[in-house]
Order: structure tokens, then C-alpha cells, then sequence
């Protein structure tokens, strides 16, 4: 037999490696170094800067409150996404009639575009709108303008949004987990006398470490990024209520088009999530194999 | 697994990758040739499409792609072709989404059409950066037929030519109005007409509101509050465009007033305002023609009306006007053939053309607007005559910015946080900063 030489596999590998190197990693250099600059995408000078673009960000109370919102988002929308679509995941890995069909009815909404998703939201937040009337039915007494028009609850009303789309994806991903795990252990244990939070609490969850793990790190990263659902359904508003670090970036780089300030602010939330998930790695990986 | 499987499966991999490499490797000869007959005949054909014939070809890009006006745009390209033979036009489709991002990308790597389309608010930063061609001599002959230079001006050159422009009027609800207990012919004639008329409405239902006013919806509230502020006399900027005016008496009691009006309206998006008034849940809207539009196909049985805006006393209106603008690029090799073109979209002709298929109120063309056309169809002469006392935004390079301060400040009064006086005081402050960068 007689095979192709070595530089032929490159060659079929190439596409990628080429995608790779122009439209990531090259992007993803230079952008730190106009974040070093005051390029602006019509100017025709440009200067270094130095670390003025950080210095102006810290102090810019926009980015301030973008970040700030960012932190809000992540921290209040993750511990209800992973619990409840644990919890769905536990509910669905039992045997029972049209069980297939509430699998695909709990995934729908993650495979369903984001801006038709927000646009509904939208409708539903807004006065008049279903959700509108079921809170005021409930005695809630929501805003008068609608949910998202109130600086208070515009940025909770995404998050509730963003939970209850993103739940049925992370539920999968659980199912997934849960039936990798033998069951054998469950006969083990059931042998051994184990209850079923006992089975739980020391057979499934700590046999679903690697997939929580994961699950959180992702989702950490994607609530960071949001950006598809304040674009459609705020804009940021009112009064930067619901302003992201994402959206900063957006409004700085592509409506102001002053790269060298939105590719500094894009970096500082670059670090933030990467310092994030190397936390969470070493956080849960240590204390979980304890 | 055993030692022997795992020498099997090894093996079976080497087959399979065999098979692989030779089908990705030894391609027939046949579809070699095929492949490269076809690469061939692509780069002809790009090569030709460059360098047809030697007839000039100029680069167009606009944003009527919609089927009711798209057809009219290309006959009027086809007619511009036969009466000026030397000339080709290719057009580019762009859409309101990506379309700006394009140009500013096209435009900063040097390249980009030779004729651009430009919304009134994109100019400044166009113009200001040096993309546009100064177009002043050539057109100074023009000046008294057409309306709206300003948006197109920077530093009193002019870098682009009105076309289609538009402005926002009162659109009403005679209904509501009748059954708040005004006649058939009321149109409110200053601002305490219409806030009374506005509270008057405000009663007849829990779900009945007076005017709609928008929410914190970005670069969309501003636009609503100017008509007020200019009415009674204000300016964001002075004439120099060296201060900002937002804390003087005339501001601050424009907004003072809009704040009150809001209070018995309804506070919502634009597009859900619109809707709302098709509903008949509201009483005034101020809108562009696009609502004439959308009233005709989704609610012609609405009673309503259209007024001038109204300011602080009788025959005091003002509105905020914007509209579409053809520029040159400064790079182009063909800028008396683009201005040939330009000329040809813009003749009074052909913009009453195009009023008349796309339901257009205004057009720049000041022998169009006096055309029979536009007193023939009802509201259009509102329109007509709202666009003169009609006024666009500052030309100012930094413009986004100083909106986004405005924008805030109005933000700041309407939600409660500050009181109009401080909200624009600290606007003036923020505008001011910008303006000494």
C-alpha cells in the first residue's frame, strides 16, 4: 500500500488552520493592539495611545454599569438555569408516557432563533401583553409601561426570558449525563440500603460533576456574551438598565466605530471571562474530587 | 480488547483510509479537466464583467429593494442609460440593517461606489472625515430648487444632495376627539390645546390615553422631543456649534412641557404606538407618512386626521425632518458621471415619480412639492406643509455622542430621576465636554 505524503494532509487540513489563523487568532491580536490606539474605522490618522483606552474605560461610568449588568446577568440567571434544568433532567430520566414528547417540547425554545424569541418576549412584557396581565392578575402590580420599559425590571424580565430558553438546552446536556451513569451503582446502592436522596446525593450528583462542570462554565461564558436579546428587546435602556458589556462594545464599535476603545473594553471582558472559567475549573474540580 | 482485535481493527482502519485517499487522490482525469474548464470560465467571466466596453460604469448603492419601488428605480437607471449613452449604471442592493456598517467599511478601506445612498443623520460622519466629494460649485446653481442642504453640509460645503425627504406631523384620532367633546375640524392650535385635548381623551377609558410619547427607545426619543424644543424657540447647539444650549429657559421649558404631556399619554415604543393609534387606543400620535402607508393597508376604516405639530402659541409649529441624500464618494474616478446621475434620480420628474408609486409625501425638489399631486391626495399637504418649518439635527462630527447625551438627559427627566432643569443642565455639561475634543 501506498500512502499520500505528510505535507497532502496539511493540505486537507489547511481550510481550517487558514480560517483559523485570518478570522480568529489574527482579529484576535490585532484588535489588542488597536485597544492601544484611537483608530477609528473612518479617521485617517491614528495614534498610540498606550493604556489611555483602559484607564478611560474604568472611569467611564457606562462601562461601569455595563459590567455591572453583566455580573447581574450571570450571577442571577445561572443557579435557576442549572437547577431547574437539573431538575427537568431528573423528571425526564424516568419511564413514562410522552416522555419523548416533553423532551422536544423543553428543547424547542433553545433551537428557536433568539431574535424571534426576544421579539415575542417583547410583546408579552410589554402592556397588554400576556405576561403583562398574568402578573397583574396575580396582584403584582408590574410597571405601568410594561416590564421592559421600567429600569427595574427590564434587566430581571431577560433574565427570566433567558432562563426559561436556555433551560431546555442544559436539560439535554443533564439527560445526557444522567444516563451515562452505570446502573449498576444504583443497584449497588439499593442493596446497600440507600434512600432516594441518598442515591442522589451520593451516586448521581457526584457522578454528574463533569457535565455540572461544564455546564456551568458554558453557560458562564454565553450569559457574559449576551447580546442578541438587548439588542432586539432594549437597546441597553432605559437608562442603561440593561446596558452589557457586549452591548458596550456593540454600541462603541459599530455605531460610534471607535475601534480602539470598543476593542479595549471587548478585552477587559475577554479577561473577566477567562479569569471566570479558570476559576470555576479549579473551584469545582477541588472541591468535588475532595 | 485482545491483542488480535485490536491488530484487526488497525488493519481495517488502513483499508478504510486506502479507499479514502485514493478516491480524494486519484481523481478521473475527466473531472480534473472539468473542474479546471470551470474554474477557468469564472475568472472570465469576472474579468469581463470589470472591463466591458469603454463606457464609463458607475457604482451606485441604495436601499429601495422593496417590490412596490424597486422596478421604478430601474427604469429610471434604464431611462438615465439611454439618454446618456457613455454612462452604465450597475446598482447595489443594501438593506437598512447592514447597510451603513458596509459603507463606512467600503468607505474606510478606500474603496465604496462612486454614487451612495445616505440617511441625513449618516452624513456628518461621512462628510467630516473626508469621504465624500465636496459637491459646492457644482451645485450652486441648484441651490434655490431644492429644500434641506443642511443635512448635507459641513463647514458650509455641501457633500450631498437631497432626494426623498421626510418629516413627522399629528396624526389624530377624530373619534376619540369627538367623544372627548371637540369638533369635526379641531386641530390643536398650540400646546395648551393639545395637552387639554390630550387630558380630555385621557378620561374616556382605563385603556384610552391622550398622546403618545416614546419611551427610553434609543435614537428614537430624541427625535420626538426636538419639534417641542424648537417651537419654542430652542437649539441643542449655538450657531458657532462651539456651546450647547439645553439649559436655556426655552429647553428646559420644552421639556418641562413634553414631561406633562406624557402624563396623560400612553409611554411606549415607536412601533407599538403605531399600533395603538391603529387601534384607536390613542388619541395623537406624531409619526412619519410610513403611518399613512400602514393605515391605508391594515385600517383604512380609521377615522383620523393630520395637523401640524403644535408649539407653545398659534402658528408656532416646528418638526424634525430627515430623508435620504446622494453623495459622491471622494474616491471615485468618475464624479461628473455620478453627478449626472445624481442630477437625473433628482429631477423634479423623476422624484414625483417616485412619490406617486411609494406614497412619498416630500420630495426635495421644490417644483414637485408644489405639484397637484401632493394637494390632490388628502394628509400629503400637511406633510408639505410641515416640511417648511421643519429643521434636521446639528451637522457635527461627534454627533452619536452628543445624541447619546441628549438622549439621556430626556431619559433622566421622563423616568423621574431629575428634574428637566438638572437633566439638561448635566447634558450641557457632558455635550459641552464632547464639544471641546
Amino acid at each position: 500500500m501506498r500512502y499520500p505524503g505528510k505535507g497532502r494532509g496539511w493540505l486537507l487540513f489547511s481550510p481550517w488552520i487558514l480560517t483559523f489563523l485570518l478570522f480568529w487568532l489574527f482579529p484576535l491580536i490585532y484588535s489588542f493592539v488597536l485597544s492601544l490606539t484611537d483608530y477609528r474605522l473612518l479617521s485617517t490618522e491614528t495614534h498610540s495611545l498606550g493604556l489611555a483606552n483602559y484607564g478611560k474605560l474604568l472611569s467611564d461610568p457606562d462601562f461601569q454599569s455595563a459590567l455591572k449588568n453583566s455580573f447581574i446577568f450571570v450571577f442571577g440567571t445561572i443557579p435557576f438555569t442549572t437547577v431547574i434544568s437539573l431538575g427537568m433532567a431528573l423528571l425526564l430520566n424516568n419511564r413514562f408516557r410522552g416522555r419523548s414528547f416533553f423532551r422536544a417540547a423543553y428543547f424547542m425554545p433553545s433551537i428557536t432563533a433568539m431574535v424571534v424569541m426576544a421579539l415575542i418576549f417583547s410583546n408579552l412584557y410589554s402592556r397588554g401583553g400576556y405576561l403583562y396581565l398574568l402578573a397583574q392578575m396575580a396582584g403584582l402590580n408590574p410597571p405601568a409601561n410594561g416590564f421592559l420599559l421600567s429600569q427595574k425590571t427590564a434587566l430581571p424580565a431577560i433574565m427570566a426570558m433567558d432562563i426559561w430558553i436556555a433551560s431546555g438546552y442544559y436539560m439535554l446536556l443533564f439527560l445526557g449525563g444522567l444516563q451515562s451513569i452505570p446502573l449498576e451503582l444504583y443497584e449497588a446502592s439499593r442493596i446497600a440500603g440507600a434512600s432516594r436522596w441518598q442515591q442522589f446525593r451520593y451516586v448521581t450528583l457526584p457522578l454528574l460533576k463533569p457535565m455540572t462542570l461544564f455546564i456551568i462554565v458554558i453557560n458562564s461564558i454565553k450569559s457574559f456574551q449576551v447580546f442578541t436579546e438587548i439588542f432586539v428587546m432594549t437597546k441597553g435602556g432605559p437608562l442603561n438598565a440593561t446596558l452589557t458589556g457586549v452591548y458596550f462594545v456593540y454600541e462603541n464599535g459599530l455605531r460610534r466605530f471607535d475601534f480602539g476603545y470598543a476593542s479595549a473594553a471587548a478585552y477587559i471582558v475577554f479577561v473577566i471571562i477567562a479569569v471566570a472559567s479558570a476559576l470555576q475549573f479549579k473551584f469545582l474540580k477541588t472541591e468535588w474530587t475532595a | 480488547m485482545t491483542k488480535h482485535s485490536i491488530l484487526k481493527a488497525d488493519h481495517q482502519v488502513k483499508v478504510y483510509l486506502d479507499i479514502r485517499c485514493r478516491a480524494i487522490y486519484c481523481l478521473p482525469m475527466k473531472r480534473t479537466l472539468l473542474l479546471f474548464t470551470l474554474v477557468a470560465a469564472m475568472l472570465t467571466l469576472v474579468s469581463c464583467g470589470r472591463n466591458r466596453s469603454t463606457a464609463t460604469t458607475i457604482q451606485w448603492w441604495q436601499f429601495w429593494t422593496d417590490t412596490g419601488i424597486k422596478p421604478t428605480i430601474q427604469d429610471m437607471v434604464r431611462e438615465f442609460e439611454a439618454t446618456h449613452p457613455h454612462i452604465k449604471v450597475e446598482l447595489v442592493d443594501l438593506t437598512w440593517a447592514e447597510g451603513h456598517d458596509k459603507i463606512a467599511i467600503a468607505f474606510s478601506s478606500g474603496s465604496g461606489p462612486d454614487v451612495v445612498e445616505l440617511g441625513s443623520d449618516w452624513i456628518s460622519e461621512f462628510s467630516s472625515s473626508g469621504h465624500l466629494s465636496d459637491m459646492t460649485l457644482a451645485v450652486d446653481s441648484n441651490r434655490k430648487d431644492f429644500l434641506m442642504w443642511e443635512p448635507g453640509m459641513y463647514k458650509s460645503q455641501i457633500y450631498s444632495f437631497p432626494w426623498i425627504l421626510g418629516t413627522r406631523v399629528l396624526f389624530m384620532n377624530r373619534d376619540l376627539l369627538f367623544r372627548a367633546g371637540f369638533g369635526p375640524d379641531f386641530s390643536p392650535a398650540d400646546w395648551n390645546e393639545l395637552l387639554n385635548a390630550s387630558q380630555q381623551i385621557r378620561k374616556l377609558g382605563s385603556d384610552i390615553y391622550g398622546f403618545g410619547s416614546n419611551a427610553a427607545e434609543k435614537h428614537r426619543l430624541y427625535k420626538k422631543f426636538l419639534p417641542f424644543l424648537w417651537a419654542n424657540g430652542g437649539e441643542i447647539l449655538s450657531a458657532e456649534g462651539t456651546s450647547c444650549l439645553l439649559d436655556a429657559p426655552p429647553a428646559v421649558a420644552a421639556l418641562e412641557y413634553y414631561i406633562e404631556l406624557c402624563k396623560s399619554g400612553l409611554t411606549d415604543t415607536q412601533r407599538r404606538l403605531e399600533d395603538a393609534f391603529l387601534d384607536g387606543k390613542v388619541g395623537f400620535v406624531i409619526s412619519g407618512d410610513w403611518l399613512l402607508k400602514r393605515i391605508e393597508q391594515e385600517k383604512p376604516q380609521l377615522p383620523f386626521a393630520t395637523g401640524l405639530i403644535p408649539g407653545p402659541r398659534p402658528n408656532s409649529t416646528a418638526s424634525f425632518a430627515g430623508g435620504e441624500y446622494l453623495a459622491i464618494n471622494a474616491a471615485s474616478t468618475h464624479k461628473e458621471a455620478a453627478l449626472e446621475l445624481i442630477r437625473f434620480i433628482c429631477s423634479p420628474e423623476n422624484q414625483l415619480r417616485f412619490c406617486r408609486v411609494n406614497r412619498t409625501a416630500n420630495p426635495s425638489s421644490v417644483k414637485a412639492a408644489s405639484d397637484s399631486l401632493f394637494r390632490s391626495q388628502p394628509h400629503f399637504d400637511t406633510f408639505i406643509r410641515q416640511m417648511e418649518k421643519s429643521k434636521s439635527t446639528p451637522v457635527h462630527p461627534r454627533w452619536v455622542y452628543i445624541e447619546a447625551e441628549l438622549e439621556k438627559g430626556i431619559e433622566n427627566a421622563l423616568y423621574g430621576d431629575k428634574t428637566p432643569r438638572e437633566a439638561l443642565t448635566e447634558a450641557k455639561t457632558k455635550i459641552e465636554a464632547l464639544l471641546a475634543q
